[in-house]
């Protein structure tokens, strides 16, 4: 059994550090804090003593190669004494055991009593803790969110109007009083005035709450009581309905709110207001039947392969997307003014609608994929997307997207392009119309496909060309074939 | 560095860098009262400081501290004032203040938490009179100048009686970097204006993470109290006869109520400024060895052994002692709980707090959000 020794933070923040040399080799015996190996990170050269005692077992790490901070470093084995104790302790932490201790979060009960193991136990669980796997833990392999929490403090606060005599001193103030955006001599006057700030609006820069908002609101109020009138929602107007003490609102709760902008809400928010003000966008449709491909749907649903996928119109467009950007490569590109870059490959983004937002994971090297594996991409990727584990990585380097509006009951609609991409695909709602085949009216499932294009790079006619490409293949998925 | 000293007053010593002791009209007194157990203590504590720092900075290099500030080669500045001290005297410490807080009985668990991020501190003030450490440089000499004012607050309303003041004075500890700050002199006119109980001690070691004293201040540190209308002194800071003897004299002097004083120790950092450092991009390896030569323990040990005041044994049982202090230091990092968060929040207000109440639910309900452990 050996312990192992993994490259910790030696500074504050350091993620990665090189190998310079190592002072120990193979087969060397070591006690603890002998200087094992001299290694440069961002900052400094730092001689790293070896936490255990015992034999060297392995060198994970070679000379002048960098290693990530967590990764192992070297391998200690047949430690005596006490650490041969300490070595002795681990077969009987298996994984399973440590595992399992983690989810009942009781790390240190029944038989381990003595006192060394104890400290072992511990140090060995502290080892992954503290420094050892900090920095890569913040980052990409971040914990999964399992689910959306209330975003922030700010926006769930009501308070009846007649509290702020209530509300004296910092110590028993709201704290939609304390995050308002007014300034104390602002405050001051508003609590003499009787204003609640928390419920003006700002006219100042950055939605500051001004002197004069404050002295409107007081003035507006006054001239209600002084007429005998409710605030204007309740002004009693004949054909007006109103139940006693009701001021006419549409829902229980404040009458104006303001609502912090923040994560995913931010992030689309800047996203489409940059590409809709950067980029002239240009839509076209296509009305397309798409019978011959629900029925081979219904095909892969019955084929166990494809047992626990999403087998949706998604997945045939996506394919048909892929297909037509083959025939259409301008489509594929990015416009940066001077020149666009075109793309020999897809990485397809999905638009999904989760409980935190738009998010628009990317399929990479979506072209590269079966038509079982895409669909295998496809719903790990909205899984994941909807449930909040999406990293920004995987939202990243999209070169066409796609958005499914089918489900939300619309037919069609004109989707915002994200950055950097030139198309972005929308698939209308299934629906059984009256169609024309072989001048016979027939029952057909049809559907509505179109999208948004950049329209310095894409005129009509390649917009056409390529919806009308995709559309012929939901048409006649056989074409898929070639 | 060396040669710009030169021209400054030499520091007040009285154990050379040789061990050879000479003698002061006023100080050496304060020596000859103390006998050899106590002589010996100071060894005892100056090199238990030393281990336990090897320690810290090896446990912060294997993963297990998230920082660690070492204080080697300024032993003798730290234990000969606060061996000067009486426990009932309030110490406000920088970061690096660990032989002190050792000396106060401070435990390494208890110092350690704040290293190890755990807590924001390990350890109650009061029950030390021991402040806890200020990272943020420069506040704590404005937390001792409010305590001293609160002490002379008692002594007029009637609350202290004078004899029971003359045990409380104030230490406020600051580093050669942190004398520059604004606070330093917002506290020091404060300090003379009221002429508060308090001695300013600051460890000159040199560097200031990567600027060199000298950039500081063209003139000694210690002559600044004499703008502010107080007394400053300077002392060899790797003497521990000296840093003792002249902080037990001044401390006699404030105790009589002879307003601030100033000591400044010159002494050097033989380490980083804190694990996040590499000193060898900014400081020439020849100063390093310069005051290698001075080291603060070797020359007292040298004085304690041609004085026949220690025995073998007794070096033996010390290193004994500082090896037990190390493996307590690694064992208390090592099983060290991890930070209570909702602790952080509690401690904010002595009452309940809407605001901080509202944070508190709010970063329990994000943490629940997260999975119970990553699937890999």
């Amino acid at each position: 059994m050996s312990q192992t020794f993994n490259l910790p933070d030696v500074g504050e923040g350091l993620t990665e550090a090189e190998i310079v040399s190592w002072r120990v080799a193979v087969g060397d015996i070591v006690e603890v804090n002998d200087i094992v190996c001299e290694i440069e990170t961002a900052k400094s050269l730092v001689e790293l003593p070896i936490p255990y005692a015992g034999t060297v077992g392995e060198l994970v790490a070679e000379e002048g190669e960098t290693i990530e901070v967590g990764q192992p470093l070297i391998r200690i084995s047949g430690a005596d004494d006490d650490d041969a104790e300490q070595a002795e302790e681990k077969p009987q932490r298996g994984k399973k055991q440590e595992a399992s201790e983690k989810k009942s979060g009781e790390k240190k009960t029944g038989a381990e009593k003595n006192g060394t193991a104890r400290a072992a136990q511990t140090s060995e669980d502290q080892n992954q803790a503290l420094v050892g796997s900090g920095p890569k833990a913040d980052t990409a392999k971040a914990r999964p969110r399992t689910r959306h929490t209330v975003p922030d403090l700010v926006e769930t606060v009501h308070l009846p109007e007649e509290t702020p005599a209530a509300r004296t001193g910092f110590h028993t103030g709201d704290i939609a009083d304390i995050v308002a955006k007014a300034s104390p001599p602002v405050r001051a006057l508003a609590k003499r005035l009787g204003v609640a700030v928390w419920e003006l609006v700002g006219s100042g820069r950055n939605g500051q709450i001004t002197r004069d908002d404050v002295e409107r609101q007081a003035r507006e109020k006054k001239a209600l009581r002084e007429s005998g009138k409710q605030p204007k929602g309740g002004v009693p107007v004949p054909g007006r309905q109103q139940s006693p003490g009701d001021v006419g609102l549409l829902y229980d709760g404040p009458r104006e709110e303001n609502v912090q902008v923040r994560g995913v809400r931010k992030a689309t928010a800047l996203n489409v207001s940059a590409s809709a003000s950067n980029i002239p966008h240009v839509s076209v449709f296509k009305e397309v039947d798409i019978t011959r491909t629900m029925e081979l749907r219904q095909a892969l649903k019955n084929d166990p392969a494809y047992q626990g996928l999403s087998v949706s119109p998604m997945l045939f467009a996506a394919k048909a997307i892929i297909w037509a950007a083959r025939r259409n490569p301008q489509v594929n590109a990015t416009w940066h003014d001077t020149h666009y870059t075109l793309r020999n490959y897809v990485n397809l983004g999905i638009a999904a609608a989760t409980p935190r937002g738009l998010v628009v994971p990317v399929v990479h090297e979506a072209h590269t994929y079966s038509t079982q594996g895409l669909a295998a991409a496809i719903t790990q990727l909205t899984d994941d997307a909807r449930e909040g584990r999406t990293t920004p990585g995987e939202m990243q380097g999209g070169t066409i997207s796609i958005t499914n509006i089918g489900p939300l009951g619309l037919d069609f609609g004109t989707p915002i392009l994200p950055p950097g991409q030139a198309a972005i695909i929308a698939l209308g709602a299934v629906r059984k119309k009256p169609w024309v085949v072989d001048g016979q009216v027939v029952p057909r499932g049809v559907m509505v496909v179109g999208g948004s294009f950049d329209h310095r790079l894409i005129d009509g006619d390649l917009a056409g060309a390529f919806v009308s490409d995709i559309a012929a293949v939901l048409e006649q998925p056989g074409l898929l074939l070639d | 560095m060396a040669e710009a000293h030169a021209e400054q007053p030499a520091p007040i010593q009285l154990l050379d860098a040789d061990g050879k002791l000479s003698h002061h009209p006023v100080y050496s007194t304060y020596i000859e009262q103390l006998d050899d157990a106590a002589l010996r203590d100071l060894y005892r504590h100056m090199a238990l400081e030393r281990r336990f720092d090897a320690e810290a900075t090896s446990l912060q290099r294997q993963g297990q501290l998230a920082l660690w500030a070492p204080a080697q080669g300024q032993e003798a500045a730290q234990v000969g004032t606060i061996a000067a001290l009486k426990p009932t005297d309030r110490v406000f410490p920088t970061y690096r203040e660990h032989a002190m807080a050792l000396y106060r009985g401070i435990s390494a668990e208890e110092l350690m938490a704040t290293f190890r991020a755990v807590r924001h501190t390990g350890w109650d003030p009061n029950a030390y009179n021991f402040n806890n450490y200020a990272i943020v440089l420069a506040s704590q000499t404005l937390h001792a100048a409010g305590w001293a004012m609160g002490i002379n607050q008692d002594l007029r309303s009637g609350n202290l009686p004078r004899d029971k003041a003359a045990d409380e004075i104030v230490l406020a500890c600051l580093g050669d970097g942190a004398s520059s700050q604004g606070d330093v002199h917002e506290s020091m006119v404060f300090a003379a204006s009221y002429q508060l109980p308090m001695l300013y001690f600051i460890q000159n070691n040199h560097w200031a993470i990567s600027v060199p004293t000298s950039t500081q201040s063209p003139s000694p540190l210690a002559n600044r109290a004499t703008g502010y209308g107080f007394e400053g002194l300077r002392v060899d800071g790797n003497d521990v006869l000296a840093s003792y003897a002249v902080a037990k004299h001044t401390a006699e002097q404030l105790r009589n109520g002879q307003g601030p004083k100033l000591i400044e120790s010159v002494t050097y950092r033989m380490g980083a400024h804190t694990t996040a450092d590499d000193p060898t991009k900014y400081r020439p390896s020849e100063e390093v060895e310069h005051w290698a030569d001075r080291d603060p323990l070797t020359r007292y040990k040298t004085w304690l052994e041609n004085e026949s005041k220690a025995t073998e044994e007794f070096f033996e049982q010390v290193e004994q002692e500082a090896a037990e202090l190390a493996a307590e230091l690694r064992e208390a990092v090592q099983t060290m709980e991890p930070i209570d968060i909702e602790r952080v929040f509690d401690t904010v207000y002595t009452e309940p707090h809407r605001q901080v109440q509202a944070e508190k639910a709010w970063l329990k309900d994000y943490e629940a959000g997260f999975a119970e452990e990553e699937t890999s």
